[in-house]
């Protein structure tokens, strides 16, 4: 019977993966000794750590071992045929930089069962809560949480509860925001798809402290499966008797039901979203009053994103004091907690991360990310989406909090981390982001509206070769300008993307100007291909690869671009094995 | 419903099985192709009168390594399985739960900050 299992990971990451040969001399060495029905080596395909040489973990005593050589074999087996302790020099130290708070129970539960939520302590705070806490006190362990708005704006919670809670009307609202529009962002989703009754238990906790007896869940419609989910946990509640009159016995009612927002990027806004449900066009308005006080119906209405109000019923059950502990001493005390980030763009392993605040962005791209692909260098980090901006890869060492992020020209957001390397171009990135905002501006003020399009007509032209000296104090004016005058977050942060490139890659900027050149290869109408006929060797693979035809020769004459057809694809510039293709 | 009764649905749902199988089925997973791995496991496990219990479950966070499959059965460590498709997932039933063996090339062991590992 076997009784250990010997993991095995080249993570040396250059040069050819040795995972196989270690396998190889690892089982031999076992065959040898007779050791092969007791322990098991195993090739893996991922130990979760990266750049430490062969890697072997050992299960399930859960040792370590880093930098491992084909010599170390027999002293490794011996220990573990003789039960001894470890081999000191060789340990490694499994760092858990990840802490799941949000999603403890995605990827645990079914979410299509109520059980299961039950199972794992679910609607426990909401009977502690209906129980034996007054609203009061609900308020007063969300403000010790220090817990603030996941979705961005990083508001106090416990202040926007308070402020409902104090505005006396018969008739209050709780809403779920989970319009998640943010390019490469799908937290909520997750959250949503996964454990949809932590978010519903949230709002019902919301209801009850505030005072409101009606909840609306807000999801956009491109989220088919999270709609479906949320649906059957909200009919499973009711059935429960966990939503409806009378929950649990209390005599508190609430209800609660989904409206589906139609795809505006703008409806996240909460004003906005806001004159959604009320069936209007999703226009924002100027705050204050804010919702809280004046909301929908012109009633009080607590607005909350998704991530939010799943921390709710944690917080209750294991305490604010607890809540505030999690995350490192090093950031603000005012960023505590966990935050959940959608990690993608070049990185190794792209998805979604759980990491107390504080952790450095280093830690989450190299550590936990598994570093940039293919060998290239990080360049910068975006964060916060179109309203976020970028972070240059010499700030890669900041711990990731509310304030620290600001300071750096982004923000938090709600969670979508990309990853640049190398190869992108920052002029074209924030062209992309703000090109984004000028699609989904609703077009009501002017600063946004024109301004955004303004801007969007000198960085076309800067990527195009065109752009003029006078560009760049274009660009600031008018991102003043809307960051001051624009009437919704929207146009207030649509410049942000722009003016973090301009602030640290100011340089890249200028050589798309004065030199007509893209340092990093990516605006394709500042370069062209051409085949070097003295690297050349006539082998034909480039005139086989270009979709576009427009390579023409024989291997006697040899070949050539004809450059006012290629569309500069980079094809041939891939395939030649011999560095034939110039690209200036 | 009650207090108590809330309580009770608790108890009974902890004292379920301790061998399970959980399939990431939220959007990545699906679109990985989690259903495929799903029907396979279920007549594998059918096919062998094992008593496992599959589950579908939500996105464990390795979207790159999607469909994903997590195991604990007595006698083997819990594991993580990546990148899995029907082949793979007809083995792992066979090898890893039935034959308590590991299968090479496919498990992600990745520290993930979740209570109870």
């Amino acid at each position: 019977m076997i009784l250990t299992r010997v993991l095995i990971r080249d993570t040396s990451g250059d040069g050819p993966d040795r995972t196989r040969e270690f396998y190889g001399s690892f089982l031999n060495y076992l065959v040898e000794n007779k050791l092969d029905d007791v322990v098991q080596p195993v090739r893996a395909a991922d130990v979760g750590i990266y750049d430490q040489g062969m890697v072997l973990r050992i299960l399930p005593q859960d040792i370590l071992y880093v930098r491992v050589d084909e010599d170390d074999i027999p002293k490794i087996v011996s220990r573990l045929a003789d039960d001894k302790p470890p081999l000191k020099k060789l340990l490694g130290r499994g760092k858990i930089l990840q802490q799941r708070v949000v999603l403890k129970n995605c990827g645990v539960i079914d979410p299509e069962r109520i059980e299961d939520y039950i199972g794992v302590d679910g609607y426990q705070a909401l009977g502690r809560v209906l129980t034996g806490m007054e609203p009061a006190a609900v308020i007063e362990e969300l403000k010790t949480s220090r817990l603030r708005g996941r979705g961005g704006g990083g508001y106090p919670t416990w202040k926007k509860w308070q402020f409902s809670l104090e505005v006396e009307d018969e008739e209050k609202y709780v809403i779920c925001n989970g319009d998640e529009g943010d390019p490469g962002a799908y937290m909520d989703r997750s959250v949503l798809e996964g454990d949809p009754h932590s978010v519903l238990e949230g709002m019902i906790i919301a209801g009850y402290t505030v005072g409101a007896g009606r909840g609306y869940v807000y999801i956009r419609a491109e989220y088919p499966l999270a709609i479906s989910r949320i649906q059957k946990a909200i009919d499973q509640a009711y059935e429960h008797g966990l939503l409806g009159s009378d929950i649990l016995g209390s005599g508190f009612d609430f209800d609660l039901e989904i409206r589906l927002g139609a795809g505006a990027f703008v409806c996240g806004e909460e004003t906005a979203l806001i004159a959604s449900v009320e069936g209007k066009r999703g226009y924002p308005r100027p705050r204050p009053p804010y919702p809280a006080v004046k909301g929908l119906w012109g009633k009080p209405t607590v607005i909350n994103n998704v991530e939010t109000l799943a921390n709710i019923p944690r917080i209750i059950l294991r305490g604010g004091e607890w809540f505030s502990g999690i995350g490192r001493q090093i950031t603000s005390q005012s960023s505590r907690g966990t935050k959940v980030f959608a990690l993608t763009g070049k990185i190794r392993n792209s998805g979604l991360i759980e990491v107390p605040m504080g952790t450095t962005l280093h830690e989450i791209v190299y550590e936990i990310g598994g570093g940039i692909p293919h060998g290239k260098r990080l360049k910068a980090v975006q964060t916060g989406g179109p309203s976020g901006g970028v972070i240059s890869a010499d700030f890669i060492n900041i711990p990731v909090g509310y304030e620290r992020l600001q300071k750096l020209g982004s923000i938090m957001g709600s969670g979508g981390m990309i990853v640049m390397d190398q190869d992108d171009c920052m002029v074209d990135i924030a062209k992309f982001y703000l090109r984004f905002c000028v699609d989904e501006s609703c077009g009501k003020c002017a600063p946004c509206r024109i301004g955004g399009t303004q801007m969007l007509a000198v960085l076309s032209r800067i990527t195009e070769g065109e752009g003029l000296p006078e560009d760049l104090e274009k660009l600031r004016l008018i991102s003043h300008a809307m960051q001051k005058a624009s009437l919704c977050g929207l146009g207030q942060t649509a410049p942000n993307p722009v003016l973090s490139t301009l602030n640290y890659f100011e340089d890249e900027y200028r050589e798309h100007i004065e030199n007509k050149h893209c340092p990093a290869g990516s605006c394709v109408r500042l370069f062209s291909y051409s085949i070097d006929q003295d690297k050349c060797k006539r082998c034909g693979l480039c005139i086989r690869h270009c979709p576009v035809h427009c390579i023409s020769g024989d291997r006697e004459q040899g070949f050539h671009i004809h450059s006012d057809q290629c569309i500069r694809c980079g094809q041939c510039f891939a395939e030649c094995k011999f560095d034939a293709i110039n690209r200036n | 419903m009650n207090l108590d009764e809330l309580k009770k649905i608790r108890e009974r749902e902890r004292r379920r099985g301790k061998n399970w199988i959980r399939v990431g089925y939220s959007t990545c997973g699906i679109a990985a192709g989690a259903d495929e791995v799903f029907e396979v496991m279920q007549r594998e496990l059918e096919k062998r009168g094992l008593d496992v219990e599959l589950k579908k479950v939500g996105c464990a966070g390795m979207c790159y390594a999607e469909p994903l499959v997590e195991i604990n059965v007595e006698g083997v460590p819990r594991v993580f399985y990546g990148k899995v498709d029907g082949a793979k997932a007809a083995k792992i039933i066979e090898k890893h739960v039935a034959g308590k063996i590991l299968l090479n090339d496919h498990i992600y062991e990745i520290p993930s900050g979740r209570e109870g590992g």
